[in-house]
């Protein structure tokens, strides 16, 4: 089933003054259940691509719809809130919030959800247990790893229950240990629950793991290629 | 959480904030010393104006106050007297016959009004008996005593046991005159006061203006200050028009514009010193959502939406303002508890103080209305301050704030 629908996109930024075509009309389909990402060099849109399909920015042209949603016709009130229900972050730097425990990291985000304390307090030791944390809940980032801190990203991701996951170039800042980790982590969840990963990434070690990579050149697409599921394995 | 949020914010960076805390407890503290030391001098000067002057609440002929003509007595003095005795609220009152008149010694002459007392009857409603300085009140043998402040001893270059001749006009419009003897000298820390009132015997002043028996002026004390407005109707009520009755803010209206204008000069200084710590409020603030725009960034991509960023930062800005506020005003109650004990020496200003009717002591004082008042504006301060930083923050476009990038 697809959850993302991405027609026709474009992206030019200073259109007045000297414009910078960032996208030039990418269509895309993402299904449930992917494992895909998003490679290419600096500069070749892939960050755009990933910031439209987290509705971070708006098109120029083209539309992206998720879950049957044209994101890019949602007032930027809606537009927070949907990305609050829909769309779970893991960001190159990790960004947990460094006055919050690990534990309150995941909670914060259910707790903008609306949801109940005993349903969040509960929820957010279930995924730091499957994350692997279970004996640092308490600790605040500064007193965590690099690898420990995107496992906590990770946590706070799943924690809204997204329809799928965008990474931004998770595994940059990693050692190959903490890299191999959570990859393997982020391929149970998507094997066993069924989440959908979007990566943008230079990491080879990332995009030998993915069962889809799609090529970002100058805009557009230039390679969507299916891997064998044994390969990706 | 987001109160824990920005409580937690507020000390990532310790020493920007403790300074911005330290300046709005120092701030405060010596606004608010500032205040109490102006309202010690304004109560002060209220109290010895009540106290030597004009009583709570006075009593004249309708048209003497227009007009001083000694002919405008009190008429119906037995009654009125009969009144006030039986009035429980009352403390005390003293009749007196007032005279405006030249007082000469050998040496020169002054311009005085003369107060016909009965002693006795006037230490409950004055404190002249407690401001002498030599001799005695009304104590002595002296047939006829007349007792006048130090200023006026000085200027008349007379002491004590001299003579001094009081002249002025009488009831049929004949100028007369008599000596008297300086029994005693007197000083309150008023010099207008001291420079233009003299006392004698009521019985010596009733027989020099030919009005025996005749009084021009009830002064009374109550019980409790607060009651004034109240006493003075029931007054009114009971003795009709042919009295005027007036409270010390009528009698000396000045001293009730002084106290209203205190509380407007105390409220404008506070504001002006928060205006100035707002500016300081709003610059860590500014460095602060400045330094933070990529967490703001991912916050928004997260799915906080913009009325909790607002209020982060909202209330961020008022832990700052109300931690160094709490500090300031601690501080501030301490240091009026401790100086009020035993007041301020400002001697050197003692000239100029009690020109104006205060003495070189001065006893800081602030009610805890202001401290109230003062946490209102103080939060009004901190809410003003954080709009712009507050605004700032939604400003940002979560794509590039991600990337650290702010417009």
């Amino acid at each position: 089933m697809s959850i993302i629908q991405i027609k026709g996109l474009h992206k030019i930024y200073n259109p007045k003054k000297v414009p910078v075509h960032a996208l030039n009309g990418i269509d895309l389909e993402i299904t449930e259940g992917e494992f895909t990402a998003i490679v290419g060099p600096s500069g070749s849109g892939k960050s755009t691509l990933l910031n439209m399909i987290g509705g971070l920015d708006s098109p120029t042209e083209g539309t992206v719809i998720i879950n049957g949603v044209d994101v890019s016709t949602l007032s930027p009130k809606k537009l927070i809130d949907f990305r609050l229900k829909n769309i779970g972050f893991v960001f190159q730097d990790y960004s947990l919030l460094p006055v919050l425990t690990a534990r309150e990291n995941v909670e914060f985000i259910m707790q903008l959800q609306g949801r109940k304390k005993e349903e969040f307090k509960k929820r957010a030791e279930e995924l730091l247990r499957e994350v692997g944390l279970g004996d640092r809940m308490d600790n605040r980032p500064s007193n965590l790893s690099g690898g420990q801190q995107q496992r906590v990203a990770v946590a706070r991701a799943l924690a809204s229950k997204p329809k799928f996951i965008l990474a931004d170039e998770p595994t940059a800042n990693l050692d190959s240990v903490s890299t191999s980790d959570l990859l393997e982590m982020m391929q149970v969840l998507n094997k066993e629950e069924n989440m959908t990963f979007i990566f943008s990434t230079h990491d080879q070690r990332v995009i030998d793991k993915a069962r889809r990579v799609v090529s970002i050149v100058d805009g557009k697409v230039a390679e969507d290629i299916q891997v064998e599921q044994e390969m990706a394995q | 959480m987001i109160t824990a949020i920005s409580w937690r914010n507020i000390w990532r960076n310790p020493t920007r904030s403790l300074v911005i805390i330290i300046a709005v407890a120092l701030g405060l503290t010596a606004g608010i010393f500032s205040v109490a030391l102006m309202n010690g001098m304004t109560e002060q000067k209220m109290r010895t104006a009540i106290e030597n002057q004009t009583s709570h609440i006075q009593l004249h002929h309708p048209e003497f106050s227009v007009n001083k003509d000694i002919k405008l007595h009190l008429n119906n003095k037995a009654e009125i007297e009969k009144i006030l005795e039986d009035n429980p609220a009352i403390k005390g009152f003293s009749s007196r016959t007032v005279a405006g008149g030249m007082l000469a010694s050998s040496r020169g002459s002054v311009g005085v009004q003369l107060n016909g007392i009965n002693p006795e009857k006037e230490k409950q409603v004055t404190a002249i008996w407690q401001n002498m300085i030599e001799g005695d009140y009304f104590e002595g043998d002296s047939r006829k005593p007349i007792l006048i402040s130090q200023k006026t001893a000085e200027k008349l270059e007379v002491k004590l046991r001299s003579k001094l001749v009081v002249t002025l006009q009488d009831s049929e419009g004949e100028i007369v005159g008599a000596a008297f003897r300086v029994s005693g000298i007197f000083k309150t820390t008023s010099t207008t006061f001291d420079e233009t009132q003299v006392f004698i015997p009521k019985k010596a002043l009733q027989d020099l203006l030919q009005l025996p028996a005749e009084i021009h002026e009830i002064a009374l004390v109550l019980n409790d200050l607060e009651q004034v407005p109240i006493i003075k109707e029931e007054l009114q009520k009971e003795l009709g028009e042919s009295v005027k009755i007036e409270d010390w803010k009528e009698v000396l209206p000045e001293l009730a514009y002084l106290s209203d204008a205190t509380v407007q000069t105390n409220v404008l200084f506070l504001a002006i010193i928060l205006v100035a710590l707002a500016f300081g409020i709003l610059n860590t603030m500014l460095m602060s959502v400045f330094e933070r725009v990529k967490e703001i960034g991912v916050l928004m991509a997260v799915g906080m939406n913009k009325l909790r960023i607002f209020s982060m930062i909202v209330i961020e800005t008022v832990f700052l303002s109300v931690s160094g506020s709490l500090i300031g005003v601690l501080v501030g109650v301490a240091l009026i508890k401790w100086t009020s004990q035993e007041g301020i020496s400002l001697s050197m200003f003692a000239e100029g103080l009690a020109s104006w009717g205060v003495s070189d002591v001065i006893y800081p004082t602030l009610s805890a209305g202001f401290y109230i008042i003062l946490m209102f504006m103080v939060l009004i301060t901190a809410l003003l301050a954080s709009i712009y930083p507050a605004r700032k923050a939604l400003s940002l476009n979560p794509a590039e704030a991600l990337h650290g990038l702010n417009n």
